[in-house]
């Protein structure tokens, strides 16, 4: 423990901070200007879960994993006639897909679960309402969160490659 | 009780302008998003610039409410009477998941599954915790909200809690 | 520490109606200096505390009985919010608990990568109280500085694990992914960036007088009192009772670490705040010496599981060293995909229960230099 005379001169610890202050005060501020400016953010950012409706097979894998079920899934079967074939298939086709960004906890659960790669993050955040019924993002809507997905981020050349990195060296190997 | 045509359109803007630049917040810090929205107010987010002012001394001080945080039944009492404490025109932004509906604890048995239960919520911000900027954002979504309003008369009526509850859900 | 002085209000012939009389006074729930929402339930004698009972309960979430109807994977993602200033640490200590119960064995580079961002989580966790403490008595700048340390730390959690507070990054049986390329040196980065930043935090406020004569002396918890009450982690350290299970029982890779501990003898608030202050720089070249150590280790950083992740009978208890102390997890299994009970054993709980012998004697003006030094977190406390 120190003791109060290594302190110095009376009012040297004051000194110090001001002279703290003012060198903080002379050097430049590290304010980002939002609104205006929109931020950078990493890929892995968890902004938003936006949904690719082609890849979806109603698995409902996501809709169970939920830790707080806030995902919902309606679909119907469907018989299809594939000419040729002896037997008429059956097909899952999907009605609603909702996400409850209310309930949300942005664990991303559903999207490590999902076997098919339907689900992604995108870092958006910014899709506050006045209504929290509006919280409630249908299909349509997550499907234009699409657009902000961002590529992944490469692996650590020490570590494992990403399964992107691996399907994209596989098929690099086989042309 | 609704007159813009007695105010007049000039002074209706000006005084929703006054209001939308001076929200003196009062932060209703409860979990993980109070200290998301002390990130906000510090230097890099710095929500001064929207006018957003996190001095309020106390409620009765405050024109806007930010409920950041899991709101238990315990202290549900706590935040009906703290808001009823503040003067009109007064705003209550719920700022993550937890306030919205309960979030991650809404199936527990102590937690009040979102604030409007309680108080009429003007903006609900998403995110667990919502990001810095997505306070901005809920911010300037309620400034514009602010800037629609009409005046008149003994300041803008306000909802109660129970008219603005949405009715219940019907089955798909 | 000031313990139980008689007190005589006037003296003379109207002593006896001028004595005062007791009055109960409520801080609380809603108070800034509690930094959530504790509720103080405090008899006073004049200005003086002669009894302190602390009503916790406000902010309890019934956080254990959601864990019984969650699978081990969706439970690491309601474990990191109840100590929100921890997260990673506290689903750690879930994960650890899991793990040791299924008997899987984590990668090592996971679990480097592990011991690395569980001390940047320590740094963060401080920063904060380093930030709040002042602010609480009075002095607003330094929490400007510890938050901006705070941001470059958070930059460096967001790139990898992509959440600012709770990263979720922990699975059963190591981590959610790999780590992106040029982490490992951009974490470094910001590590020395901060290092090279902290004597600003340290110069504002450490010998600064007037926080001195606030905190030094003020709050006095004796290394007895500390060990009767459980009080664990920098509270506990300050008082001298010497325990850190990062040292005393390694979990992690703790054990091929030197982990210097820092501990203080004087017991008081200063104290208190000084082994933040120190245990930050500590902290700091931990992860550095980790984040060099993953850099030449390579393999997997997580293990395959069975679809359904199921622990086997039994119970086991798994304690790590939160920022803010001691973190117990007693999980007892059925076979289930589901805990049968996981009792969290947590660190705020336990230190704020020292609040009852310490603010006895105390005065109003030091009750809340002493409620900000006890560094809890509320939901930690409340569960």
């Amino acid at each position: 423990m120190t003791t109060p005379e290594k302190n110095g001169f009376p009012g040297k610890g004051l000194i110090k901070g001001l002279g703290i202050t003012l060198k903080t005060m002379v050097s430049r501020a590290g304010t980002q200007q939002y609104p205006d400016v929109e931020p950078e953010l990493p890929a892995r950012s968890r902004g938003v879960i936006g949904l690719m409706e082609s890849n979806c097979t109603v698995c409902m894998l996501c809709a169970r994993e939920c830790p707080d079920w806030c995902i919902y899934i309606d679909s119907h079967k469907e018989t299809v006639e594939v000419p040729g074939a002896a037997r008429a298939r059956q097909r899952n086709v999907l009605d609603r897909f909702d996400i409850d960004f209310s309930l949300c906890m942005y664990c991303g659960i559903c999207i490590e679960v999902c076997p098919f790669d339907a689900l992604f993050w995108a870092p958006d955040f910014a899709y506050a309402e006045g209504d929290i019924r509006n919280l409630l993002h249908d299909r349509g809507r997550l499907g234009e969160h699409m657009a902000g997905v961002p590529a992944p981020p490469p692996h650590d050349p020490n570590g494992e490659p990403s399964k992107e990195e691996s399907t994209a060296a596989k098929k690099g190997g086989a042309r | 009780m609704e007159l813009p045509q007695v105010l007049g359109e000039p002074i209706r803007f000006i005084l929703n302008w006054g209001r939308k630049y001076s929200l003196w917040v009062f932060n209703f810090g409860l979990a993980c998003c109070a200290i998301e929205f002390i990130a906000t107010s510090m230097g890099r987010h710095d929500f001064i610039r929207l006018g957003v002012i996190p001095f309020a001394h106390g409620p009765r001080q405050a024109d806007l409410m930010v409920v950041s945080g899991t709101v238990t039944d315990k202290m549900a009492p706590a935040i009906k009477r703290l808001y009823d404490q503040m003067p009109e025109p007064k705003y209550v932004i719920s700022f993550g998941a937890c306030s919205n509906c309960g979030g991650p604890y809404w199936d527990s048995y102590s937690v009040t599954k979102g604030v409007d239960q309680l108080i009429p919520v003007d903006v609900y911000v998403p995110g667990c915790p919502p990001r810095p900027e997505a306070l901005l954002h809920g911010i300037v979504k309620l400034q514009e909200k602010i800037a629609a309003e009409q005046s008149g008369f003994g300041g803008v009526r306000r909802k109660s809690a129970a008219e603005l509850n949405a009715p219940l859900v019907s089955p798909p | 520490m000031a313990t139980a002085r008689e007190m005589t209000v006037g003296v003379g012939a109207g002593a006896e109606q001028l004595d005062t009389t007791e009055m109960v006074l409520n801080i609380g729930p809603q108070h800034p200096s509690t930094h959530g929402v504790l509720r103080l339930k405090l008899k006073l004698d004049g200005e003086r505390v002669t009894a302190c009972e602390p009503v916790v309960g406000y902010m309890h979430r019934g956080a254990e009985k959601l864990f019984e109807v969650r699978d081990y994977r969706q439970i690491l993602m309601l474990a990191n919010r109840h100590d929100w200033l921890s997260a990673f640490c506290s689903e750690l200590g879930v994960a650890l608990a899991v793990e040791r119960l299924m008997g899987i064995e984590v990668p090592e580079r996971a679990t480097w990568l592990r011991t690395a961002l569980a001390e940047l989580n320590r740094v963060l966790n401080h920063l904060m109280f380093l930030g709040s403490y002042p602010l609480e008595i009075g002095a607003i700048t330094p929490v400007f500085y510890a938050f901006r340390e705070r941001e470059t730390l958070q930059a460096v959690f967001e790139e990898v694990a992509g959440g600012r507070m709770h990263f979720m990054f922990n699975r059963i049986g190591g981590l959610k992914e790999e780590v992106p390329a040029g982490w490992t040196t951009r974490a470094r980065q910001a590590i020395g960036e901060v290092r090279r930043r902290m004597p600003d935090l340290d110069n504002l406020i450490r010998r600064n007088e007037i926080f001195l004569a606030r905190t030094r002396g003020v709050g006095v918890l004796s290394a007895e009192q500390a060990a009767a009450y459980g009080v664990s982690g920098p509270v506990a350290r300050a008082s001298g009772l010497d325990f850190d299970l990062r040292r005393d029982e390694p979990y992690l890779a703790y054990g091929e670490l030197d982990v210097p501990i820092v501990t203080r003898t004087a017991g008081d608030c200063h104290a208190r705040f000084e082994c933040l202050l120190d245990q930050v720089y500590v902290s700091l070249d931990l992860a550095e010496r980790c984040l060099s150590h993953v850099d030449t280790l390579t393999g997997p950083v997580n293990t395959r599981l069975p679809k359904v992740v199921k622990a086997p009978e039994g119970h086991t208890y798994a304690w790590t060293e939160n920022p803010l102390g001691i973190n117990g997890y007693y999980l007892v299994s059925r076979g289930e995909k589901t805990p049968w009970r996981l009792k969290l054993r947590t660190a705020s709980y336990a230190n704020v229960q020292a609040l009852s012998t310490l603010l006895v004697g105390c005065l109003v003006p030091d009750l809340v230099a002493i409620l900000g030094s006890m560094f809890f977190v509320v939901g930690d406390i409340d569960k």
